[in-house]
């Protein structure tokens, strides 16, 4: 995904598509993770499920925010021009969908998963 | 050659009388859905004040329980679907072409029609009040309740019947809005030049497009469970209600940001207007509003938070929940920093937006407060609720709403508002709405449910609710006193001079009121502002003369600039069909087998179906080009006629129109793996009811004909009729494979959800393909008779994008009824 143009357009979506297909992952998985092979409550957080979906966040997150520094780059490239509106637009966004992945993620690390 | 004015007039003529119907104007279509929005809302508003009147006093025998229920069903369904969405959508209708610097919407005809399906649907739905049938299980219709046990009678199959029709008008505009921003702005508007306005309606439009499908599909899945039997929601034959309340809160919750961008946008317009300065933070609020558009979309179980879904479940959608007011902050603070930047006139669209930053602040802080788990357990489906809804919906939508309708009277009626009588009206509404809604949110912390149609004197509630009765009839006087300026103003308001706020937009251009046409001639804009009335802030604006645009009508046809979606670079000359009964006729048709379906007659509902898809067809065919306009010359100097390219804005729309099914289509898959994984009585029978090699079979010839396709867009296109039929062979082949394969697929749908889901996903394969075939046998038809050609190939790609999605559903079927359940190993 990185190889999309920093200006081509379908930037300005393509991060907080990223954050809602993470986020129905999350919470598809987790729900099939529950039907299928709930852990003991007492285990709180330290669980499989939990360690996987962390896993998975922290992926994306670092994911998402590589596509901003790509974005941005190509925002200051000198031919960007006009595109650089698209670019520098479609940087922050990635930013906003790598903070919403990992804010959306952080009870991950508190909650036990199928309680 | 010059076009005089006669010219011009003729061809963007609008017939009067019953011809009337004919017309297809954004201008009129337009209108007409925001006056059909103001009745529907004055009827929604009436039940509200009845539903005032029973509660002001304790124990009160005013109405019965019966039609309590009735009414706050209807006063919800009514605001939501036949008022808020509409009266907005309609707004966007009319003044997208004018601020883009268009002629018309890319799609005229779909316009009007999404308007006779609004007009229809709403109707049937409020007959049902005068059969005393009307829907009573709440505006979400949740389920058991609205299920044929619990509700035998139709009045929930009015709600499910009417909606559904409804739906297709948000859709259709929502595609159109979405193609006509993308693909008709005038030359040099590119996206960064686009105004707010505009990237408010694209979001809100993508939103519609993804937004609506799963409610409508809830509602057929609802409908097919009430009316044929089938099983979806029913838990002791594999069902589970709380499918419902996914599909509907899937639906729901963007529909409230649904509702407050467009509205958000009309703040986003006015304010740097009457501030007199440019906004602040441009590519602050684009994002902003790209944002609350995804987001929107993650918060839908905090409808959810007490059907015992797990708590960590419950933290994703909470902190989303609180994550989506950051962007709704950000817009709050880029409008009050440009308020502070600038120097505001307190004119009459400005204490609406002072109304509308107090109220809607305040609701999305209590919006805030419930997104936390434990404090919404506790008001949960309390007045308290009831009113933080209100305090966002009015204050987001209603507020600015009327706001933007005052600021574009002058453009409505070429008249100035009655400042006096303004006045008035915005201190009677916003002194009537706080006593009202304020109070009502004590009223819940003191633990008052909703939807009780009466109270014991005593429990604490007397007074407040009193008040609120009061404040209610207060903000009826409010809307009175609205009514009746925008009634006499029409008469005796004062003559609106050119550009009379002192607007930087291109609509402010236009003569007030505005020709059918809008623009003599489409401008070129290198500017945000393309109205210099910012002294010292339009810098980036050239002084250098700019090209202006089609200038000529003397050949009849009604025509708009196409332009590169991001660049707004002209590219093509885009022709809009004219006035036209199919738009009408349809629409009626498939009235009429809404009516059928509602009253159960499903032979005659079979016969209404035929005819629709005929009249369907008959559109499409008589919509396409004549060869005599397709091949005429055009001039040199503009860009050449749409049909001469690929790349038209048909195909934009059949891709919008395919992104929505496609939402409709997630739904359903998502319906399955939720069925499957959490309804308690789901069984999988011990064999797959499904033929794999027949279904195989259809995703092959799916796959054949979309190469089929695929090869004849690239040229020479000789024997194109031939080829075409072939592709028609393999098509009409996979159809009958598909009902080989429904036919001999032993389903019990009456039994197990499993069946009925399994149909139900069948028949949306079937439908697709024979969509496609349908189109394919019409495009053969069509160059047999040399309407499509070498010359004329802009309709190949939109055909062929059918069968590429016939394609994906077909692999996906496959997929995911038949591989992915044998490698679980529940067959």
């Amino acid at each position: 995904m990185l190889r999309i143009p920093p200006h081509h357009p379908i930037q300005l979506p393509l991060g907080l598509v990223i954050w809602a297909t993470w986020f129905v992952a999350v919470y598809g998985g987790l729900s099939v993770s529950c039907a299928l092979a709930a852990p003991d409550p007492a285990a709180g957080p330290l669980t499989p499920i939990n360690a996987l979906l962390g896993l998975l966040t922290l992926v994306v997150t670092l994911f998402l925010l590589a596509m901003a520094r790509y974005c941005w780059r190509g925002a200051s490239a000198p031919e960007a021009g006009e595109h650089a509106f698209i670019a520098r637009l479609a940087g922050a966004a990635h930013v906003i969908a790598a903070v919403s992945t990992l804010a959306t993620g952080l009870p991950i690390l508190v909650l036990p998963p199928c309680v | 050659m010059t076009t005089t004015v006669q010219t011009r007039e003729k061809v963007w003529h609008n017939p009067r009388g019953w011809r009337a119907l004919t017309v297809v104007s954004h201008t009129n279509i337009g209108r007409r859905f925001m006056l059909t929005g103001l009745f529907f809302f004055l009827v929604g508003g009436l039940m509200a004040m009845l539903m005032r009147a029973q509660l002001a006093f304790p124990d009160q025998a005013f109405m019965s329980a019966e039609i309590y229920n009735q009414l706050f069903t209807m006063h919800g369904t009514i605001m939501m679907f036949l008022f808020a969405l509409p009266m907005l959508e309609g707004l966007g209708m009319y003044m997208v072409p004018k601020l883009i610097g268009a002629r018309d919407l890319a799609f005229p005809r779909l316009g009007a029609f999404g308007y006779y399906c609004y007009l229809f649907g709403g109707l049937i739905l409020l007959s049902s009040v005068a059969l005393a049938m009307a829907p009573d299980s709440g505006w979400f219709m949740y389920t058991p309740l609205s299920s044929d046990v619990f509700s035998p009678g139709l009045n929930s199959d009015f709600w499910l019947l009417g909606v559904t029709f409804v739906e297709i008008a948000a859709v259709t505009a929502g595609i159109e809005l979405m193609v006509s921003i993308l693909k008709t702005r005038t030359a040099g508007m590119s996206l960064s030049r686009m105004p707010l306005m505009a990237w408010y309606l694209l979001v809100t439009s993508v939103m519609v497009v993804f937004g609506f499908p799963p409610l409508i599909l809830g509602s057929i899945l609802l409908e097919l469970e009430r009316a044929g039997g089938l099983a979806f929601f029913d838990v002791a034959r594999g069902g589970d209600p709380l499918l419902w309340q996914h599909l509907f809160w899937l639906f729901g919750h963007p529909e409230v940001y649904i509702i407050f961008l467009p509205a958000a946008g009309l703040v986003s317009t006015l304010i740097p207007v009457f501030a007199r300065r440019p906004i602040i933070g441009y590519r602050a609020l684009v994002l902003a509003v790209i944002t609350t558009g995804f987001i929107s979309f993650g918060l839908w179980v905090h409808h959810m938070f007490t059907v015992g879904i797990p708590k960590l479940a419950q933290a994703f959608f909470s902190v989303a929940s609180m994550l989506v007011a950051v962007p709704t902050a950000v817009q709050i603070f880029a409008w009050l920093a440009t308020l502070w930047a600038g120097r505001p006139r307190f004119s009459l669209p400005m204490l609406w937006i002072f109304g509308f930053l107090v109220v809607f602040v305040f609701g999305g802080l209590t919006g805030v407060m419930l997104a936390l788990v434990p404090f919404n357990w506790q008001v949960h489906d309390t007045h308290f609720v009831v009113a933080h809804m209100h305090y966002v919906l009015i204050g987001g939508m209603l507020f600015p709403l009327v706001a933007g309708i005052y600021y574009y009277l002058p453009l409505f009626t070429g008249r100035m508002p009655s400042m006096q009588l303004g006045r008035w009206g915005f201190w009677l509404f916003f002194i009537g709405f706080n006593v009202t809604f304020l109070i009502m949110h004590f009223t819940g912390l003191m633990g008052m449910p909703r939807r009780v149609y009466t109270y014991e004197a005593g429990l604490g509630w007397d007074i407040p609710n009193l008040i609120s009765s009061i404040g209610g009839f207060i903000m009826t006087a409010g809307v009175g006193m609205v009514l009746l300026d925008l009634v006499l103003h029409g008469r005796y308001g004062r003559k609106a001079p050119a550009n009379p706020w002192q607007g930087d937009t291109l609509e402010w251009t236009l003569r007030l009121p505005p020709p059918n046409w809008n623009f003599d001639t489409l401008p070129t804009v290198n500017s945000r502002h393309p109205l210099p009335v910012f002294p010292g802030h339009n810098t980036d604006a050239s002084t250098e003369p700019m090209p202006s645009w089609l200038p000529d009508m003397s050949h009849g046809r009604r025509e708009t600039l196409g332009c590169h979606p991001v660049s707004g670079k002209p590219v093509s000359t885009i022709h809009l069909p004219g006035n036209s009964w199919w738009p009408f006729v349809c629409a009626l048709s498939l009235a009429v087998l809404c009516v059928l379906l509602l009253i159960r007659a499903y032979p005659l509902a079979a016969a209404s179906a035929t005819l629709s898809v005929a009249l369907l067809s008959a559109w499409s065919w008589y919509n396409g080009p004549r060869k005599a306009h397709a091949l005429a010359p055009s001039d040199p100097d503009q860009p050449p006629l749409h049909f001469r390219g690929l790349d038209s804005p048909g195909l934009w729309g059949a891709n919008a129109g395919l992104m929505a099914s496609g939402s409709l289509f997630m739904s359903m898959l998502f319906g399955w793996f939720y069925l499957w994984t959490v309804a308690p009585l789901w069984q999988f029978p011990e064999q797959t009811p499904l033929h794999w090699p027949l279904l195989t079979g259809v995703a092959l010839l799916c796959s054949l004909a979309a190469w089929g396709y695929r090869r004849l867009l690239t040229p020479p296109k000789q024997g194109l009729t031939r080829s075409v039929l072939i592709i028609a062979g393999a098509g009409a082949l996979a159809l009958m494979l598909l009902v080989a394969q429904i036919r001999l697929a032993p389903l019990a749908v009456r039994e197990q959800a499993h069946d009925a889901i399994l149909l139900v996903m069948l028949l949306y394969l079937l439908m697709h393909v024979g969509v496609a075939l349908l189109a394919t046998l019409l495009q053969a038809r069509r160059a047999a008779l040399g309407l499509v050609s070498a010359e004329l190939s802009y309709e190949l790609p939109i055909v062929r994008q059918l069968w590429r999605y016939a394609v994906l559903v077909a692999w996906a079927l496959l997929l995911v009824l038949i591989a992915f359940p044998l490698s679980w190993g529940v067959y």
